[in-house]
């Protein structure tokens, strides 16, 4: 059952055609990464799915319902929400509410708190819910990031580098998340710089490159595909050589 | 439940100090204004301190508020009571047509925008002499005194009223901060991107804080009616001492915390009365002057309002408590 089915997504920016034509769609319970270049026009491609930027043309349908054109909002109450990359918690306020405001979409106030701190525990983040979020390192605000995001019921989330800067242990243990949430039956999108967690985790991984998909298959596909070792991985694996 | 005690208590004293001002005096008038400024820098809260949104223009539904009881006194004889909710209503739909068009600025540009706003009816309520007898200004007629008509042969009852109306918006105040609104208004002053993408209609959030404080702004503009008696548009419409004093007095007094507004009125209206008193015999202005001098001298000690000395005296006396 598809879930999320994007076709022709084009956005320009001034003279940058920041996406062009973007097209494919996915089955429920699957997990994406979404892999690219910087300003490959990921975070773009997460940014207009949200809502939070229109595209110029093309459509996207969330489980049957057309989201192009709606306010972010309606679309996070149509069950698609995403993080964000520079981390835009709600620095004043603790842990706690900023999570518990995410859990406001379907609770009232006492069932969001209960749903927050559950959403916290499996982020590993409960025993600092009463801190203040911008008093957190940045490791720890990207998790609020996740527990606030998954707070809201999505059925489709997008996680934007939610892993960055994370030792072995903690991505290992994002890893194990990612897999659990999917297993409840959330879709995720995942942008990762880290190459061998998206291998790992993804069932299936979309190149981004300049805007324009590159390349759409399983990750033993897309990394023997000569075109994106050419334009992406063939370069950092050099360097790594 | 502690906690509930020192409310009380407070209610308590502010029920008997009243009583022990001299009721024909000049300090009854004082108490009752600060009373009445507490509440209005209170509703100016609900927009500029939980939704952040500093509005200059407040004067715009207070005044709508006292011309509207009035109106309908001196017109039709209805009861101030009544047109209190008629003008709470009219004040609601005024910030309804302003907060459309200013809602997505932000900060110096939602400042100025209702800056003008307030200055627009201030000028339209001079220009229509038909109806609101123009510069010359309204006289709330005499009626016999009593309950209903809203008329007292004294302060008293204007100040018991005036305490009733701060309890009644602290009261709304608080119930706002802590519902499923006041989180949601904390997040959009945070992040308003961040928000929306978890699912708050900041739209929609932001109009209604806009309306709520309207609506109870315009209705304390009929209390402010019933006590002068007497006002003209350049008074109830004023920018300088309406709109900038109550959003002052918030600010002074801590923005965004219910005790705020509270200890900046009761700063703030007697120690300008007080300066009015030792100074105004002297030289023009001299008054303003000393009054502006404290008034920075105060924002330098306590750039976070008053209610840092209120936190930090709660917290030695806690720690005394303990110890």
């Amino acid at each position: 059952m598809t879930i999320l089915d994007v076709r022709g997504i084009s956005r320009r920016f001034g003279g940058l055609q920041a996406l062009s034509d973007v097209t494919f769609s996915v089955p429920k319970g699957q997990i994406v990464g979404l892999i690219g270049p910087n300003g490959a026009g990921k975070t773009t491609f997460f940014s207009t799915l949200v809502g939070l930027i229109r595209p110029d043309s093309g459509s996207i349908q969330l489980d049957g319902t057309s989201v192009v054109g709606q306010k972010p909002h309606k679309i996070a109450a149509l069950g698609m929400t995403k993080t964000f990359q520079n981390v835009a918690l709600f620095a004043e306020s603790s842990v706690l509410d900023n999570v518990l405001t995410a859990g406001l979409l379907r609770h009232d106030v006492e069932t969001a708190r209960k749903e927050a701190l559950i959403c916290l525990d499996r982020v590993g983040l409960k025993s600092v819910a009463h801190k203040l979020a911008g008093n957190l390192s940045f490791p720890e605000r990207a998790r609020v990031e996740l527990a606030r995001a998954l707070c809201t019921g999505p059925k489709v989330l997008l996680l934007d580098e939610v892993m960055a800067a994370l030792n072995p242990v903690e991505m290992q243990e994002i890893m194990d998340l990612i897999r659990s949430l999917r297993d409840d039956g959330i879709t995720l999108l995942v942008v990762e710089h880290h190459m061998r967690a998206i291998m790992t985790i993804c069932d299936r991984i979309l190149v981004l490159n300049f805007g324009r998909l590159l390349a759409d298959g399983t990750p033993e596909q897309v990394a023997n595909d000569p075109v994106v070792v050419e334009a992406y991985l063939g370069r950092s694996m050099e360097a790594h050589k | 439940m502690k906690r509930w005690i020192a409310i009380l208590a407070v209610i308590a004293i502010a029920a008997v100090l009243p009583l022990l001002l001299s009721p024909t005096g000049y300090w009854i008038r004082v108490l009752t204004f600060t009373l009445l400024f507490a509440a209005m820098a209170q509703v100016w809260n609900i927009i500029g301190g939980l939704a952040n949104q500093t509005s200059l223009g407040h004067a715009a539904f207070f005044g709508i508020g006292a011309y509207t009881s009035t109106i309908l006194v001196l017109k039709f004889g209805i009861s101030p009571w009544i047109g209190m909710f008629a003008g709470g209503f009219l004040g609601g739909i005024a910030a309804l047509i302003i907060a459309v068009p200013t809602m997505r600025l932000q900060g110096h540009y939602f400042a100025l925008a209702t800056l003008a706003f307030g200055e627009v009816m201030r000028v339209i309520a001079n220009v229509w002499t038909s109806l609101t007898g123009g510069p010359v200004g309204l006289s709330v007629p005499f009626v016999p005194p009593s309950i209903a008509a809203y008329s007292f042969k004294q302060l008293l009852p204007h100040a018991y009223i005036a305490l009733i109306a701060l309890i009644i918006v602290t009261v709304i105040f608080e119930a706002i901060r802590r519902s499923a609104m006041g989180y949601r208004l904390r997040a959009i002053k945070e992040n308003p991107a961040a928000a929306e993408v978890i699912g708050i209609d900041t739209t929609k959030v932001k109009l209604q804080t806009a309306v709520i404080s309207g609506v109870l702004m315009a209705m304390l503009g009929t209390l402010y009616a019933q006590v002068a008696v007497f006002f003209d548009p350049d008074t109830v419409f004023s920018a300088a001492s309406i709109s900038i004093r109550v959003a002052l007095i918030a600010i002074l007094g801590g923005v965004g915390t219910a005790i705020g507004p509270i200890l900046g009125a009761l700063f703030i209206i007697p120690v300008e009365e007080l300066m009015n008193d030792l100074f105004s015999s002297g030289a023009a202005g001299l008054s303003q002057l000393i009054f502006g001098v404290i008034l920075i001298a105060v924002i330098l000690w306590r750039p976070r309002g008053f209610i840092t000395v209120f936190d930090s005296l709660m917290a030695r006396f806690s720690n005394k408590a303990r110890s």
